[in-house]
Order: C-alpha cells, then sequence, then structure tokens
C-alpha cells in the first residue's frame, strides 16, 4: 500500500476514535458555562474544580456542599472488576486446559454451555435472581456480585484461554511428565506459563467488560457498593446536569483500565490467538 | 452537617433578621417557632418533645432509598434535627434519577425489607399499592397515638393529600371514596411557562396569554433571536414526555385520557377537540420547538433555558427556578407566568409531579419508619428546606405563608410567587390513575414522536393509538 | 528441557483418577454457572404466565398467550427486524473496519502499538456514560459534531432525534465504542499468521487482492469467527447505548429487544411479558451462535486434518 494512503487512513481513523475521548478530556476542566456554549468553542480557563470536587467528594454548589461518593463507587469498580477477573481466572484456566488438552465425553456440550451464559440475557437471571439473593443472604455483597459478575467475565477468559492452549504443543507437558513430575506441578510449572500471554490479553479484556458493567450492582447492591458507571450518572439531578464532572468522572474512570492495558500491553497482541491453528 | 446549617443560620442572622424580628415570629407562630429548633438546638426539641413522645424509638435505625435531587440534599443537611428528636439512626442510599426508579422496582419486586421508606412520585404508587408493596399510612395518620399533635395534615396542599391517595379500582378518582393515602407529599412541581426575560425584552415580546399566542411567540422568538428556538418541551419517548406542559395544556381544553364507560376505561384521545390540540401541539414543535425535540428529557429542556438556546420552556416550573441560578449563564435573566392555554379556561390547569415519601409494606420497623416520614414531611423540615435550601415547591401551606420564604423568593426568581399562586388552585394530577399508565402513557408519547416526524398525520395517529390503547386495556380486563 | 522434549512423543498412560481429571478442572466454572440456571427456568417460568406486578390479582399459568400476543404483534416483529439489521450493521462495519485498522497497524512498531493502545480508549468508557457524551456533542446548540457539520453546510441532521439518522447514530456510537475490540482481537490474529505464505507470494509478484483474499483472508478467519461471535452476542443483546440515546424512539423506530424487555419489566411491571420477550431473544442467539460454534469447530478439525 502506498505510504500516503496509509498516513491519509490512519489520520482519519485516529481523528474519529480520539477526538471525541479528546473532547470529553478538555470538557472535563470546563464548567458548565463554558461546555455550553453556542457555538462551541475551544478558548477556555481550565479549571480543576471537576476533579477536585470528584476526589475530595465534596461538591460546593449555591445550595450549599453536596457529598459525592465518586471515589467509593471508582474503589468499587476495582474491587469487583479485580475480584471477578481473579475468580475467572482461578476457574476458568483450568477448565480451558482441560477443553483444549482432552477430548472428553460431553466436552464440547460443557464448553458450549458454558459460552451461552455469554448470551443469557443478563436482565432474564438477574430479577428471579434478585429473589434468590434475598433467601441466600447473598444480595447487597461483594461475594455475590462478583459471582454474578462471572457471567461476564468468565466465557470470555475460558474461550480465549482454550484457544491459547490449543496452539501449545503438548510435547513440553509431556517431556516434564516423563521426567517424573506430578500433573499439578507440570500444569503449574510448564502449562501456565507457556500460555501467560493469553491469560494476560483474555484477563484485560474481560476486566475491561467487568469494569463498564451497569446492571447488575444497581439491581442487586445498595448504593456503596455502585461502580462508577452507576456514580457517574449522580451528575444528571433535577437541578440540571453537570457535564464537567460526567466528563473529569469519565477521565478519571478509564484511567485504571489504561494502566492496565498499557502494562499488559506486550501481551495483547501474542495473547490473542484463540486456538486459530497454524499453517 | 448540624453545625453546619447552624452556622448557616447564624450567619444569615447576623446579616438581616433581628433579634427582637426573630423573637417575635417565634412567639407569632408555634410552626415557625418549630423550625427554630434547628437554630436553638435542643431547646426546642425538648418542647416539641413534650406532648408527643418522639423518644419512643429511640436506638433503631431506619433505611431509606433516596433519588439524588436536591430535595434529598436539604433533608440529608437537616437530619440531625431528626437524630437530636428522636434519638434515631437513619441511613440513607442515593442513587441516580436515571436509574432510580428501576432500584425502587427492584428492591420491591424481591420483598426486600431493607428500606424502610422511600421516595417515591404520585403515578409510581398506582403500581406499587395494589402490588402489594405500600403501606396505607392512613393507618398511621389517623391513629393519634401515631402521629404528632403537631404533624397538621390539613396544611398540606389538598390537591396533593387527593392526587397522592387512591381506592386501587382503575378509573375511581383519586382521592374519592375509600382512597388509601398511598404516600405522603413531600415537595412537588407544577407546569407552566418560564421564559428569558431578556431575550423577551430585547425582541419586543410578551408572556403568553393561550395556546395561540405561545405558538405566535415561539416562531417569533425563533425568527427574531439568532441561534434561538422558541420553545422547550420534552419529547423523549417516555411517559414523562406527557406529563408536563403537554397534558396540562391539554387539560385546560378539557380533555381527558380516558372516560368511564359501566365501569370500563376507554380512551378518550381521538376527540375532535383532542385531534386539534395535537394538531397545535404538533406544528409548535415542529416550527419552534428543539431539533432534537425526540431525545429532549427534563434536563435539555432546562439546560438550554440556561444556557440561553431556548427563548422558554412549558416545564415544571422548578425546572425555571433552578436555571435562574447556579452557574447558568442565564441566572438571573429568567421570569415566569401562570399559563391557560385555552382562552376559555377559568384559569391554569397544571399537572403535577409530587415527589412523595412512602413506606415499604416489608418494611420490619413500620412504626419506627413511620417516626421519620412524619418529620421529613413536616412543618419543620418543610420550612428549614424551602428556606435555607432549594426545597421548592413545599407543600405546605404554611411555608408558601411564611415571610422569610416569600422574601426569599421574591429577592431571587421574580415573579415566581404570582405565577405559583395563579397556578396552585388548578394544580392537581389529571391522569386517570389504573395500573397500565406508564406503558400506554409512553406509547401516547412515542404516537406524538411519530406525528411531530411527519411518519402519521395527526387524526390517523391518534386514531391508531386509540385503538392499540384500547385493545390493550383489554388484554388487561380494564377496557 | 527441549532436549527432554525430543524422542518423548506419546503421553504418559492414563489412570482412573486422570481420566476424571478434565471433569475435574471444569466442573467447578461449570458449578458457578450452573448457580445462573435456577433464575433462568424461574424466568421461564414467569414467561408462561399472565403476570404483571401491578395487577396480582390477575397472575395465573396462561401457557403460551405472551408469546401468542408477542407473534401476532407487528410491533414484534419490528423488533425483531431493527433488532437483527442492527447487529448485521454493527457486526459488518467493525469487523471491515477493525480488519483495516489492524492490517495498517500490522506491523510492530513503537507508533503502531502506542496507536493500538491509544485506539482502544473508547472500550474503556463505559457504553452508557459515552452515549451520554455523544448526546451531549450530536446537540443542535452545544454539540461539536452538529458545529461541525455546520460549517460544511449541513444545518439540519438530526441524529438520533430523527427516524430517518436514529439508526445510523447508534451505529456510529457501537462502531465507536466496539471496533477497538474487534481491532485488538484482529491484530492479534494478522501478527500471529505465519510469514512464509506471505513471502513467497510477494517472491512470486502476486497482486495484494489475490494475497488478500486468497491467503490472509481464509488465514484469518478463525479469529473473524470468533471476534464476529462475541461482537455478535452483544450487539443483538444491545440496550445502553441505544437506551442513553433514543429510549428506543423515535417512535419505534430503535425498539429493540432488550429495550422493549427492559421497558416492560422495569417501567411497565409486566413480567410476563417481558420474560416473554426475553426468551425470544435467549432462542435466536442461541441458535446463532450454535451455528457459529458447529461451523468453527469444523474448520478446526479440518485444519488439523489437513495438518
Amino acid at each position: 500500500m502506498h505510504p500516503a494512503i496509509r498516513v491519509v487512513l490512519l489520520t482519519l481513523i485516529g481523528l474519529f476514535f480520539l477526538f471525541p475521548i479528546v473532547w470529553v478530556f478538555l470538557m472535563s476542566f470546563q464548567t458548565n458555562e463554558t461546555i455550553l456554549r453556542i457555538p462551541p468553542s475551544l478558548v477556555f480557563e481550565p479549571t480543576l474544580q471537576n476533579y477536585t470536587a470528584l476526589i475530595s467528594g465534596r461538591l460546593e454548589t449555591g445550595a450549599g456542599v453536596l457529598e459525592l461518593a465518586f471515589m467509593q463507587n471508582l474503589w468499587n469498580s476495582f474491587v469487583l472488576s479485580f475480584c471477578s477477573v481473579a475468580l475467572s481466572l482461578l476457574l476458568g484456566v483450568p477448565a480451558a486446559y482441560a477443553f483444549a488438552r482432552f477430548k472428553f465425553f460431553g466436552s464440547e456440550d460443557i464448553a458450549f454451555t458454558l459460552l451461552s451464559f455469554r448470551f443469557a440475557p443478563a436482565l432474564l437471571v438477574l430479577l428471579p435472581l434478585n429473589l434468590y439473593f434475598q433467601d441466600i443472604g447473598l444480595n447487597d455483597t461483594y461475594i455475590g456480585l462478583i459471582w454474578v459478575y462471572q457471567l461476564i467475565t468468565l466465557p470470555l477468559i475460558l474461550w480465549i484461554v482454550r484457544g491459547y492452549f490449543e496452539d501449545i504443543s503438548p510435547d513440553i507437558e509431556n517431556a516434564y511428565r516423563v521426567d517424573g513430575h506430578s500433573w499439578f506441578s507440570t500444569f503449574m510449572k510448564i502449562s501456565i506459563p507457556l500460555a501467560l500471554p493469553g491469560i494476560a490479553a483474555a484477563a484485560l479484556l474481560s476486566f475491561i467488560f467487568a469494569w463498564n458493567n451497569f446492571v447488575f450492582a444497581l439491581i442487586l447492591a445498595s448504593a456503596d457498593k455502585q461502580p462508577v458507571t452507576v456514580g457517574a450518572l449522580a451528575f444528571v439531578t433535577a437541578s440540571g446536569i453537570q457535564y464537567g464532572q460526567i466528563a473529569a468522572a469519565v477521565v478519571l474512570s478509564i484511567l485504571p483500565t489504561l494502566a492496565l492495558a498499557l502494562y499488559a500491553q506486550r501481551y495483547l497482541v501474542e495473547g490473542l490467538s484463540l486456538g486459530a491453528v497454524k499453517g | 452537617m448540624y453545625e453546619k446549617a447552624k452556622d448557616a443560620v447564624d450567619a444569615c442572622m447576623r446579616k438581616g433578621m433581628s433579634r427582637r424580628e426573630l423573637g417575635r415570629r417565634l412567639g407569632a407562630l408555634g410552626l415557625t417557632a418549630a423550625s427554630a429548633n434547628v437554630l436553638w438546638g435542643t431547646a426546642s426539641t425538648r418542647a416539641l418533645a413534650a406532648d408527643f413522645d418522639w423518644m419512643k424509638h429511640k436506638g433503631k435505625t431506619v433505611t431509606l432509598l433516596l433519588n439524588k435531587h436536591p430535595y434529598t440534599d436539604a433533608m440529608i443537611a437537616d437530619i440531625q434535627a431528626f437524630k437530636d428528636l428522636t434519638g434515631m439512626e437513619v441511613k440513607y442510599d442515593v442513587f441516580p434519577e436515571d436509574v432510580y426508579f428501576d432500584k425502587v422496582t427492584a428492591a420491591l419486586s424481591s420483598r426486600s425489607s431493607q428500606y424502610d421508606a422511600f421516595m417515591t412520585g404520585a403515578y409510581q404508587t398506582w403500581q406499587y399499592g395494589p402490588a402489594g408493596w405500600l403501606v396505607d399510612t392512613n393507618e398511621f395518620l389517623q391513629d393519634e397515638s401515631m402521629t404528632a399533635p403537631g404533624f397538621n395534615w390539613d396544611d398540606v396542599l389538598p390537591n396533593l393529600r387527593q392526587s397522592t391517595a387512591w381506592s386501587g379500582v382503575p378509573g375511581e378518582a383519586l382521592g374519592g371514596e375509600g382512597a388509601k393515602q398511598w404516600a405522603l407529599p413531600w415537595g412537588f412541581e407544577l407546569n407552566s411557562i418560564a421564559y428569558n426575560k431578556k431575550m423577551l425584552d430585547g425582541a419586543g415580546g410578551e408572556p403568553p396569554k393561550d395556546m395561540d399566542g405561545l405558538m405566535e411567540l415561539a416562531a417569533k422568538m425563533q425568527k427574531d433571536v439568532q441561534g434561538v428556538y422558541g420553545i422547550g418541551v420534552r419529547g423523549s419517548r417516555s411517559w414523562a414526555t406527557i406529563h408536563p406542559g403537554f397534558l396540562s395544556a391539554y387539560t385546560n381544553f378539557d380533555q381527558r385520557d380516558f372516560t368511564m364507560e359501566d365501569g370500563k376505561l376507554k380512551a378518550a384521545m381521538a376527540t375532535p377537540e383532542s385531534k386539534a390540540f395535537h394538531q397545535q401541539w404538533v406544528k409548535m414543535i415542529q416550527d419552534s420547538g428543539p431539533k432534537n425535540w425526540s431525545t429532549y428529557t427534563w434536563y435539555q429542556v432546562g439546560t438550554d433555558l440556561g444556557a440561553g438556546a431556548s427563548a422558554m420552556i412549558y416545564d415544571a416550573d422548578i425546572l425555571g427556578y433552578f436555571m435562574n441560578g447556579g452557574d447558568n449563564k442565564e441566572a438571573g435573566n429568567l421570569a415566569y407566568t401562570a399559563f391557560a392555554p385555552n382562552p376559555k379556561a377559568k384559569g391554569p390547569t397544571p399537572n403535577v409531579w409530587i415527589w412523595s415519601l412512602a413506606m415499604n409494606s416489608f418494611g420490619e420497623q413500620q412504626d419506627a419508619a413511620w417516626y421519620f416520614m412524619q418529620w421529613a414531611c413536616g412543618a419543620e423540615h418543610a420550612l428549614f428546606g424551602a428556606t435555607k435550601m432549594d426545597f421548592v415547591n413545599p407543600v405546605r401551606q404554611s411555608v408558601w405563608d411564611d415571610e422569610t420564604f416569600q422574601k426569599k423568593i421574591s429577592d431571587n426568581y421574580p415573579g415566581y410567587l404570582d405565577q405559583y399562586k395563579a397556578s396552585a388552585p388548578g394544580s392537581k394530577i389529571y391522569f386517570t390513575p389504573q395500573p397500565l399508565f406508564f406503558n400506554l402513557t409512553t406509547e401516547w408519547a412515542a404516537s406524538l414522536q411519530k406525528m411531530v416526524a411527519k411518519e402519521v398525520p395527526v387524526d390517523e395517529g391518534l386514531d391508531q393509538l386509540a385503538a392499540s390503547v384500547d385493545n390493550q386495556l383489554k388484554q388487561a380486563g380494564l377496557g | 528441557m527441549a532436549t527432554v522434549a525430543e524422542g518423548v512423543r506419546k503421553p504418559p498412560r492414563r489412570s482412573f483418577g486422570e481420566s476424571a481429571l478434565p471433569y475435574l478442572l471444569s466442573l467447578p466454572a461449570l458449578l458457578v454457572c450452573i448457580g445462573i440456571l435456577v433464575p433462568f427456568v424461574t424466568a421461564v417460568w414467569y414467561s408462561l404466565q399472565r403476570y404483571n406486578l401491578a395487577m396480582p390479582y390477575l397472575k395465573g399459568f396462561i401457557w403460551f398467550e405472551n408469546y401468542k400476543i408477542l407473534f401476532t404483534d407487528t410491533v414484534f416483529w419490528h423488533t425483531v427486524w431493527v433488532s437483527l439489521l442492527y447487529t448485521v450493521l454493527t457486526v459488518g462495519i467493525e469487523l471491515v473496519l477493525g480488519l483495516t485498522i489492524a492490517m495498517l497497524l500490522q506491523r510492530s512498531s513503537a507508533f503502531n502499538n502506542a496507536m493500538s493502545i491509544a485506539l482502544m480508549l473508547p472500550l474503556m468508557i463505559a457504553p452508557a456514560i459515552a452515549a451520554l457524551m455523544w448526546k451531549l456533542m450530536t446537540n443542535p446548540n452545544f454539540g461539536i459534531f452538529s458545529y461541525l457539520l455546520s460549517l460544511v453546510g449541513v444545518t439540519d441532521f438530526r441524529w438520533g432525534s430523527s427516524p430517518s439518522s436514529a439508526l445510523f447514530t447508534v451505529v456510529l456510537v457501537d462502531v465507536w465504542v466496539y471496533t477497538p475490540f474487534m481491532m485488538v482481537l484482529l491484530l492479534a490474529g494478522l501478527r500471529g499468521l505465519p510469514r512464509q505464505p506471505f513471502e513467497a507470494a510477494e517472491l512470486d509478484g502476486v497482486p495484494w487482492t489475490f494475497v488478500f483474499f486468497r491467503i490472509t483472508l481464509p488465514m484469518l478467519f478463525p479469529y473473524i469467527l470468533t471476534a464476529g461471535l462475541f461482537r455478535m452476542l452483544d450487539a443483538i443483546q444491545q440496550f445502553d447505548i441505544i437506551y442513553a440515546m433514543t429510549q428506543g424512539g423515535p417512535g419505534d423506530t430503535l425498539m429493540v429487544f432488550q429495550v422493549q424487555a427492559y421497558l416492560e419489566f422495569f417501567t411497565y411491571t409486566n413480567v410476563g411479558r417481558s420474560a416473554a420477550i426475553l426468551m425470544v431473544l435467549w432462542a435466536i442467539t442461541y441458535f446463532l451462535s450454535h451455528q457459529f460454534i458447529k461451523y468453527w469447530l469444523r474448520l478446526r478439525e479440518r485444519a488439523r486434518g489437513v495438518a
């Protein structure tokens, strides 16, 4: 391809995907007064008040000081996403290994069933679940939420990691075992390190999806366990909408995932081999 | 928080009111004296407690489910007064308005006892009440041992008391025979016109007198003022599009949503008068409404007025109130007018939205919850909210009569009180209470959208709507 | 280690413990998810009932009446149509765009890697909040996009609020949010492809169209299938973006499954009908993903056979 075409294409793509982000970033340094101008303008005096309000949890308004729970929301998002992914890895990686390595009775059926949890409409299970959680005392607990979050994180991890295991030749594992090591130590010492890129990439993607979830915590938990997605809506109230604070909330809520993505960057591309058999 | 409130009040006193005047006011109204417990701390709390055992539930904790709202902010700012008065603890869960009712439905439908009391609108009680999720507060209101003598239920505006009471029989009038008081009115908004006075003055416009005048003015403003549209009304695909300005105007032309014949409900939107009104409304939006009308809900309508993108709004009066303050560009430029679209009407007929407090029937400490509700809906707290915070509109006559409140409003929101006084007598809920309220009203909004987008002519659209509504009423055994 | 691996080809013989091993490994995951099955069955039960929370006196078992009402309702068929159209459009566009970007960034360089991370940013914003931001940016008064359009002379484009452009608008936001997901998976696929076929093609001077359609695409197909599968599962269940942008309007233009089911439950408290709608959605997704997986497994078997 001609380099000039490539440059033009990449510029267009960059503009489309990144311009809204840049615009939101700029909005986060403005007050409603400068955001809501006709026509919109790039000239403004930057202010940190949105960030200070979110981080300190205190919003000064004409009517007095209001408490904001945004940092708590951020923390909740982190706890929920992190623990859900950790649990999914614990459950999903061995299962993925089993599906990749062994052909056993019902293996494809079990694998499909696990994937199918990804397409059960969340609403469908949430509402009865809300009733049952009440009975077994799991409603309004982090544990209950992390369990339900498995619907998002587990299928993705299972599917991607399975593919990665299938790409790794079993020979190395076999050799290690012949050396007299147990299955478990082979799995821990050989299989998992080899599959690490796949595991990291799957973990990152499912972390992002868990982070963006909205409805589970809303239905199943009280206000002190709500994630940022719900928290960011608190700036839409009867007395108006605070765009600057929503923008700042967006920026703050991107940071943790962005940091993870940068950290896991080298695995990201390497790790998503998806079990495509290479010729 | 309590200390803060006290400081604020102290500061306010230092600035304005003399000690003598305060004393006079204290003496003049028992009510104001009670409100002063915020100022004077426990002394008056003890006095108030003398004729009623407020401490009966000392040590208990009530849990509330609340919507993020200025009313909630005002309540939280005053909550220490309740704790001091009763020795009770209060925990609260605040959810954003966008998802608030989803949370309520989720919590109540799972028969959760987690929340003792919660905020609700009156329309929602038409579902929650028959579903068995609410306690009929008449049980408490009529029990002298449960309700403090100073509660003075009659002080609450009669239209609002009625609008939050219903027998549960589909189609039966609100507040009629055998009505259950599903919720206590807490704060409310009525629908009238707020306009940008600076803009109107600049273009030589006068506040509208009737529907034709409104349409003319909206068109004129749009034409004369660069980059501004004439009138802001809601348009999103939701029942919330129908209930503010639209239903207020519709009612003013003597139109109803349903008729009752032999105990059966029947759609009434396809009358010739209704069609004529819909024609006007649709044309008004097409000619001078917001361009993105069909995505507009309350905050866009308000934001546009506050940022000078629209010349006026026909929506909740408190939206115009909030946009006249804060960091809004047009703060200080807004004015209000009561509005009767039908020249033959006796006066305005604003439909109202009532934020109310209701009690969870699955709650395990209903007596304690009632103590909270009667405090929160009581005159003392209402006065605190109205004078020190943005708790408008209050639901109690005594607060409207309070001089401090009147002065605060007339100083900062010129014309608001006059608008209120003219609108209030005709202000109530004009919908027919029935359990399909939300789907049928949302469908109404969807068909309005189709008419505005010219996907269907108005007459035909209304015929289709009426047919569909009748069909659904039949399916549910109501029609 | 490599030296050990040589010469050892056969796995060790399996004991009973070992043949139970795969079950032991996969069972915990299954058990955790099976807990979800109970509410699922409850929901099936709801869908067979006349069950509106606001009218408890009408509650009763009515077999397939809810489904019958749905299937005889033109609005519902519109829902099926819009949901499928939305799915085909978004997955299709995201696939083409994602593949294009992946090919542009195929070579591993500092710039390309940085770009691929930067392009993932939209994925990191919750769709519900992203839609709120897009709503502001497409506002005719304050919106930067509306303003930019007006600079090139388009002043009457109404984005989400006109029936003619509503679908375009929500698809645009969906593409913005989810193309990065497609891009990441396909980029991984592209970079993982073996070099030889491409080098050989280059030596022979084969035209790029041939290389693309006969070598790249077929080899990339398993990736495309998986990425497409996950995107399809999300797209047919789209809720956040559409609800936040237009609530399913204007009129019934964007009334997709999840929005309809959500309204039926949360706003209309009609549990029976909501469950019935979701069951239909579930059946469609089940069928589609079953086809996907079957095809995927066959493809893999074939590839194995060749290898």
